[in-house]
Parts: C-alpha cells; sequence; structure tokens
C-alpha cells in the first residue's frame, strides 16, 4: 500500500502531464482541493479541463506528474522513484470513493433508476441489498425524485437520469465529487433542477470539483475558481478574483465571449 | 411410389424419437459450448495485447474459412492416422469428434456476433461501471454484458437454427441423428424418401419450437417490459364496419 499523507487537501497534483499521442493536452497542471472545498475550472473546449478531471479518478494515464486523492497515489505505484501503474483491484478501490457524473449521464439502461443506485453499493462495496435500497430511497428523495424510483432511463428527461446520476454517485459515500460539464448535454429548462442538486451538495460540504460552462454556479458556489487554456492553468483564485479582477488577457477574453 | 403408411408408421418410432434427441442434445451442447468459447474469443480479439488478439484472429480466420464438413473429416479421420494411436482412435468416436467439432465451428461465428454485441454498447457503460469503482470483469458482467446480449441473441437464435440442421452433417460419419437414422433404416427398407420426411418434421417441430423460445427470451431483455403498455386492438368487426369490441393487450 501507497504512503497515506494526512493533511487537509482531499486533492493533491503535482505537474501533470498528458499527452494524446503528440497532442500535450496538460502541460504541468497542478492542482489543490482542500476537505470541503468546492473547486470550478472553466475554460473554452480543448483547453484540458475535462482531461484533467477524468485523471483525478484515473479514468485517463498520465504520462508525468502524480496525483493524491485523500493522501493516496492514483493509479500508480512508486517503484524505487518510478510510477508504475497500480493493479486494477488498487484503482477500482480508490475509484469507489471517488463520486464522478458524467455529461451524458451514462446511466445503467437495462436496469430502473433504483437498482441503477443499487448496483454498485452492493456489487462493489458488499453491503446488503435491502439497506442499500433504503439509502437509495433517500437519495432520490434528496435529489427530488421518490416517484421515479421503478422508471427506467429512457422515460426520464435529460434532468432527471442526471439528478439519478448523481444518486448513484453519491449511494457509494464518496469523499470527492468530480462533475463533467454535468448539464451541458441539457436542454436549457433542465438544467436548473441539477445545479439545484449541486448547489444542495456544495451546502452540505461535500468536496467538489466542477467542470461547467454555467458561470453563475462559478460565482456563487465555488470557493475556488480555476481558468484553463490551452493545456493549462492560466489564473485562479476565489470568484470575487477571477471574475471581478481578472489578471489575465486570456480570461477576460473567455470571460468576454460568454458574457456575449 | 410414396408410401404414407411408413411415414406415420414411423414418426413416433423408438429410432426416430431417439434421433429427435440426440439432435437436439448434440445442438445445445455444442451451442453452449459455442457461445462460451465464443466469449473467451471474443474478449481476446478485443484486447489490447497482440499475443491474445492474434491467436484468436487467426482462430476465427481457420474456422470461419474452411468447411465444417472438412473440419469434421479432418478430425475424424486425419487426426487418427497422424497419431496411429489407438487410445486416440478411441476417444475421437463419431459423437466426440462432432461435439468437438460443431463446438470449434461455432465459437469461431460466435465470437464475431459477441464481438458486434459488446462493440454495440456505449463505452461510457463501462466508464461508469468504473468510475463506480467496479472492476473491468464485474462491469463486464454486470453492465455491458447484459446490455450486449439485446443485440447477441437475435443473431445467436439463427445460429441455434442453424445448428439444428447443421447437425445432419453428423450422419457423413455413421452417428445416427435424424438425418443419419433417415439414411440407415432407408436404406434397409428401400424408404428412405419416406423417412426423410419423417426427419424433415421432426427438424420442422424443432426449429419451430426453438423459433417461439427465442420469441419469449426477446421479449424478456426487452426493458421495456416492466411498463405495462396499454394498446388498444381493434377488433376485426370494428375494422370492417367501423363498431365493435375493442380489446386491451
Amino acid at each position: 500500500m501507497s504512503v497515506v499523507i494526512q493533511s487537509d487537501e482531499m486533492v493533491h497534483a503535482e505537474q501533470i502531464v498528458k499527452r494524446f499521442g503528440n497532442l500535450t493536452v496538460l502541460n504541468g497542471v497542478d492542482l489543490s482541493v482542500k476537505r470541503g472545498q468546492v473547486v470550478v475550472i472553466i475554460g473554452p473546449s480543448g483547453s484540458g479541463k475535462t482531461t484533467l478531471l477524468r485523471c483525478i479518478n484515473h479514468l485517463e494515464k498520465i504520462d508525468s506528474g502524480r496525483i493524491y486523492v485523500d493522501g493516496e497515489l492514483v493509479g500508480y505505484r512508486e517503484v524505487k522513484g518510478k510510477l508504475m501503474e497500480d493493479r486494477e483491484a488498487n484503482i477500482a478501490r480508490v475509484r469507489s470513493g471517488i463520486g464522478f457524473v458524467f455529461q451524458r449521464f451514462n446511466l445503467f439502461p437495462h436496469m430502473n433508476a433504483l437498482e441503477n443506485i443499487v448496483e454498485a453499493p452492493v456489487q462493489v462495496l458488499g453491503h446488503k441489498k435491502e439497506e442499500v435500497t433504503e439509502r437509495a430511497h433517500a437519495l432520490l428523495a434528496k435529489v427530488g425524485l421518490s416517484e421515479k424510483a421503478k422508471a427506467f432511463p429512457h422515460k426520464l428527461s435529460g434532468g432527471q437520469q442526471q439528478r439519478v446520476a448523481i444518486a448513484r454517485a453519491l449511494a457509494m459515500n464518496p469523499k470527492l465529487m468530480l462533475f463533467d460539464e454535468a448539464t451541458s448535454a441539457l436542454d436549457p429548462e433542465l438544467v436548473g433542477e441539477v445545479l439545484k442538486v449541486m448547489r444542495q451538495l456544495a451546502e452540505e460540504g461535500m468536496t467538489m470539483v466542477v467542470v461547467t460552462h454555467e458561470m453563475g454556479f462559478a460565482r456563487d458556489v465555488a470557493d475556488h475558481v480555476i481558468f484553463m487554456d490551452k493545456s493549462v492553468i492560466v489564473e485562479q483564485g476565489t470568484p470575487e478574483q477571477v471574475f471581478g479582477h481578472t489578471q489575465h488577457e486570456r480570461t477576460r477574453n473567455f470571460l468576454g465571449m460568454i458574457a456575449e | 411410389m410414396f408410401r404414407w403408411d411408413v411415414v406415420w408408421q414411423n414418426l413416433f418410432s423408438t429410432p426416430f424419437v431417439t434421433a429427435a434427441w440426440t439432435t437436439l442434445w448434440l445442438s445445445v451442447v455444442a451451442q453452449v459450448i459455442g457461445v462460451l468459447l465464443g466469449l473467451l474469443l471474443a474478449l481476446m480479439r478485443m484486447s489490447r495485447s497482440p499475443f491474445l488478439s492474434l491467436p484468436a484472429r487467426f482462430y476465427i480466420w481457420l474456422f470461419r474459412g474452411s468447411p465444417l464438413l472438412v473440419q469434421i473429416l479432418i478430425l475424424y479421420t486425419g487426426i487418427p492416422e497422424l497419431f496411429h494411436n489407438q487410445a486416440v482412435t478411441t476417444f475421437l468416436s463419431a459423437y466426440v469428434v462432432i461435439l468437438i467439432a460443431f463446438s470449434l465451428n461455432e465459437g469461431a461465428y460466435m465470437a464475431e456476433i459477441m464481438r458486434a454485441g459488446i462493440e454495440s454498447v456505449d463505452a461510457g457503460q463501462m466508464e461508469a461501471a468504473k468510475a463506480l469503482g467496479m472492476r473491468s470483469s464485474l462491469g463486464m458482467r454486470r453492465i455491458v454484458l447484459p446490455q450486449a446480449a439485446r443485440v447477441i441473441v437475435p443473431p445467436l437464435g439463427n445460429e441455434f437454427n442453424n445448428m439444428l440442421k447443421t447437425t445432419s452433417l453428423a450422419s457423413v460419419i455413421g452417428l445416427l441423428e435424424l438425418t443419419g437414422t433417415a439414411q440407415t433404416i432407408g436404406s434397409i427398407s428401400f424408404t428412405t424418401f419416406e423417412l426423410l420426411i419423417v426427419a424433415t418434421a421432426y427438424y420442422l417441430l424443432l426449429t419451430t419450437l426453438w423459433g417461439y423460445t427465442q420469441n419469449w427470451i426477446e421479449k424478456r431483455l426487452d426493458p421495456n417490459r416492466n411498463q405495462k403498455v396499454e394498446v388498444e386492438t381493434k377488433s376485426l368487426t370494428t375494422r370492417m364496419v367501423g363498431f365493435g369490441a375493442t380489446r386491451s393487450k
């Protein structure tokens, strides 16, 4: 087992480099997320923000650098100073403590809403089905979908599907939640209901990293805003600093385009 | 002259009932092994490691590219000749040869069907499974394969339908399944034509029963099956004269 470093940091990433072939998507990115903090990453498409998020739970391998979640090295183990990819069982264990919400929901279409939520706690954590089912009903109530327990994904709207997906991730009792453009695939009138659930989570003190184009959410909910462009972090700080006292030209251009 | 009485006499005779049973169990066993082998080959073929994917490709190429009848004959006559070993010859009885040949051959076809099924499932499904802490084997079993099944089952059904009929090839090495039985008894009593009709009746019975079974399985795999869909079916009189009873399905 890797050395566990206790600190107030939930996510600690150093000098992350990620390449797809010749294309460098992350070029030496550092990231620090404190416990209970909500970090929002903004930036134009192709800036690397989604890739960064996917590296945190090792859905993407990294070419160099180190990522720690809750003090534990993610996806790799250190052998004589070199990084080797970790055993699958270890990677899976680390992921089970990190919730991930996808842009396209990725609910399991052959299971109803309740079964979607119950699946992983039972199959991965070995929890009792009755106990998880009870918890799943509570989570469905929390995301406002008590009546939809038996509904299959294709009978749900995009907003409802995404709320089930959030409940599914929460059922694993994650210490960290990652949101990858959770509202980008939704019709405009359905964005609000998902953001509301995310706001509520933030208020409850959940540690969150959120990649989004919703500037209102970033402004109101974020403790820390990161602006990424062309594979690097250009600017970061409190929402007040990034939106109110923008330092960099690139950030200003981006925010200007969004405002239009 | 065609003798219907011979048909009726043989239709429920012990040799034909036994032969039908032989045809059925050979088909089921070979299909089950073929499905399992096909799954293994499909996973190997989709592997990123060439040590797994190349042998699988070679296997599929070999077995799909040569006739089953030739494969049966090679196993039945060629292999024993090669070894000149009594134990090998004894082991490779007609039943064993047929089971091996049919399973190996079916595995190659099922591999491609399985692969198409697995690849039809959105990559986001395995990602979601992994993000929830599942290992890929668990994600495959619980998330991907159940969804792939809906794509796999219709062609699998056709494969089994084919299998029921292709077992007739076993007659060339003297195995008494339906076709072999018809030929053997028929050549003694000069009633081959009549007995082939009997065999045909059994084949039709088996494939028809399988057709119903397949329908039932496909319905069960439909995710909408739990939803009661009210379909109003207009009765014949309603459609023809504009009034009458309506019934709900």
